[in-house]
């Protein structure tokens, strides 16, 4: 076997600790095994696995806790996040969370994904855990974004009750993604799910508010962008001036109030 | 101070701010950091120096003092690269185009003086901050040296056995996955097989490849983080290789990632070039990255 795909010896590809098959129903079987299911093996109980990690080139890990977008998943992975930068191994220099997964960043001059990979795979072990209390935010909107038409019509609504009904409920920030600032939010009701504009926006302006899927989402900078635009906000949600440049975070709840 | 005469297409950058992907923020810093810390090395600077990164086309600099500087990395006009040299009080120096290689580095003894923002001098263009002025340079604008400095100049040019190759055709060594699993045996092996061409859809994001198409196998993949040197394959089979401003999260399956030693060469491939990827393991990818190391280090 070439080492193309990466299954020649002295790959760490190839050691089973990091060659587990990706899980299509993760959080299912997560939720039905808090504890981690034991398995008779050779006589031996087992625990059976269910995060998926896997080399990203020589710098990184990312660990996959599951194929579905949740709450529960999201809860899993920011208290690996938390946990693993509450007490860094050695050489590990960041970590980059998303909806499902966590992206470890290490220093490869002082550690491998061996040892990250132990150090996350103690971690699954841990009991089932609920989302941190996060933040609360009010987000006022104008609500006379160019694509409010297009959702109303797509979803068989005025506007005024497309306005009402995005901002009826509290939503979650699920991640801090993309470009600077940008909150992927959830779970947008169905009536408004809309799918994206069928081309990009050369320029998005700064704190327009989005939908896309059964997402919503605020750019918090300039930038290109896909989304249906209900309105703007005028409040400033990324400062690259402030130690913490961004004002949400994954975990977050966020309420839209429309403004005249 | 040094004036900006004519910008081309030139940011002020370092080694960038990793850490910061967790707010949407790339880690940025020289899209080629092996040719920006020579660049530092040869006027004898702190590693940490912010210099300026300037992309197919230089700058045109008036320098008010007598000033150290090195060019590195793609060659410019302006000729004499690759060792420390003195512009005089009130000389020019006029960089225009950039061949072979696609970015040029200009490093003056002490760093460029710009404001640290969260860690860094680089310019963030996606979030319009750092870099000085949060925009790339225009005409008019007024650089100053910093105090950064850790050494004499070298007295030497950099060996040119110490360097990295110029121009392609370019092989990059990259390791499977994370999503290599997704792609039939036969389309894994085909990608690293395949001599790809640079189209002119590059930029500090990344760099589109044309390419013969790629299918994922299953079901869309959920937005994941991603790192720069990603090989994503789109639903349309297109491929692309992120680098140092890259999203900070993707929905595309990255085929292969590319070592940390080989951003750099993949940082200097032109338009029209090609670019072969080779499968290595872990091991060679720590053998190339203490080679350059160990050549910084000398």
């Amino acid at each position: 076997m070439s080492a193309a795909t990466g299954r020649d010896r002295g790959d760490g590809a190839q050691a089973g600790c990091i060659q587990e098959p990706a899980c299509q129903h993760g959080e299912l079987r997560r939720r039905d095994t808090p504890s981690g299911s034991l398995d008779r093996h050779q006589g031996k109980p087992i625990v059976q696995r269910v995060w998926r990690v896997a080399r990203v080139g020589d710098t990184g890990v990312l660990v996959v806790l599951a194929d579905v977008m949740s709450e529960h998943v999201l809860a899993q992975v920011l208290a690996l996040d938390a946990a693993l930068r509450r007490a860094p191994p050695v050489g590990l220099q960041s970590t980059v969370p998303a909806y499902a997964s966590l992206l470890c960043l290490f220093d490869p001059a002082t550690t491998d994904i061996d040892a990250i990979t132990i150090r996350v795979r103690e971690l699954e072990g841990e009991p089932a855990v609920s989302l941190p209390q996060g933040q609360h935010h009010e987000v006022p909107v104008r609500y006379d974004g160019p694509d409010l038409d297009r959702v109303a019509r797509h979803a068989h609504l005025s506007t005024s009750e497309v306005v009402a009904l995005h901002a009826s409920l509290d939503y979650l920030v699920l991640c801090i993604g993309f470009a600077p600032g940008f909150s992927y939010c959830g779970e947008l009701p169905a009536a408004l799910e809309t799918p994206r504009l069928p081309s990009p926006r050369a320029r998005v302006p700064a704190g327009s508010v989005g939908v896309a899927g059964r997402q919503t989402g605020i750019y918090a900078v300039e930038s290109p962008g896909g989304w249906n635009l209900l309105g703007r906000t005028d409040r400033i949600l990324f400062d690259p001036g402030r130690e913490r440049p961004c004002a949400l975070a994954a975990g977050d709840r966020v309420r839209f109030t429309p403004v005249a | 101070m040094i004036e900006v005469l004519e910008a081309g297409w030139t940011a002020i950058q370092d080694r960038g701010r990793p850490g910061h992907e967790r707010e949407g923020i790339p880690p940025g810093g020289s899209a080629d950091l092996f040719s920006a810390a020579v660049a530092n090395r040869l006027v004898g600077n702190d590693p940490a120096a912010a210099l300026l990164e300037c992309t197919s086309r230089g700058p045109t600099l008036r320098f008010e003092q007598d000033t150290v500087i090195a060019l590195t990395g793609g060659e410019s006009e302006a000729g004499d690269a690759w060792r420390a040299r003195q512009v005089p009080a009130g000389g020019t120096l006029a960089l225009a185009r950039v061949s072979p290689g696609i970015r040029c580095y200009l490093a003056l003894r002490g760093g460029i003086d710009v404001p640290l923002i969260l860690g860094s001098r680089s310019l963030c263009e996606r979030g319009s901050f750092g870099g000085g002025f949060g925009r790339r340079l225009q005409p008019g604008d007024r650089l100053g040296a910093g105090g950064l400095v850790a050494s004499d100049p070298l007295p030497n040019p950099w060996p040119a056995a110490h360097r990295l190759p110029a121009s392609g055709p370019w092989e990059i060594r990259a390791i499977p996955g994370p999503d290599h699993n997704r792609f039939a045996n036969a389309d894994v092996t085909r990608f690293f097989e395949t001599a790809f061409v640079i189209t002119p859809l590059a930029d500090r994001m990344g760099t589109r490849l044309a390419a013969p198409s790629f299918r994922a196998r299953g079901a869309e993949i959920l937005t994941t983080p991603v790192s720069a040197g990603a090989v994503q394959v789109t639903p349309s089979g297109e491929v692309i290789v992120l680098l140092a401003d890259h999203p900070t999260t993707g929905g595309y399956p990255v085929m292969a990632t590319v070592v940390s030693a080989d951003l750099s060469l993949l940082a200097q491939a032109r338009p029209g070039e090609t670019v072969r990827f080779r499968g290595v393991n872990v091991a060679e990818a720590a053998r190339a990255r203490r080679r350059l190391e160990g050549w910084l280090d000398q």
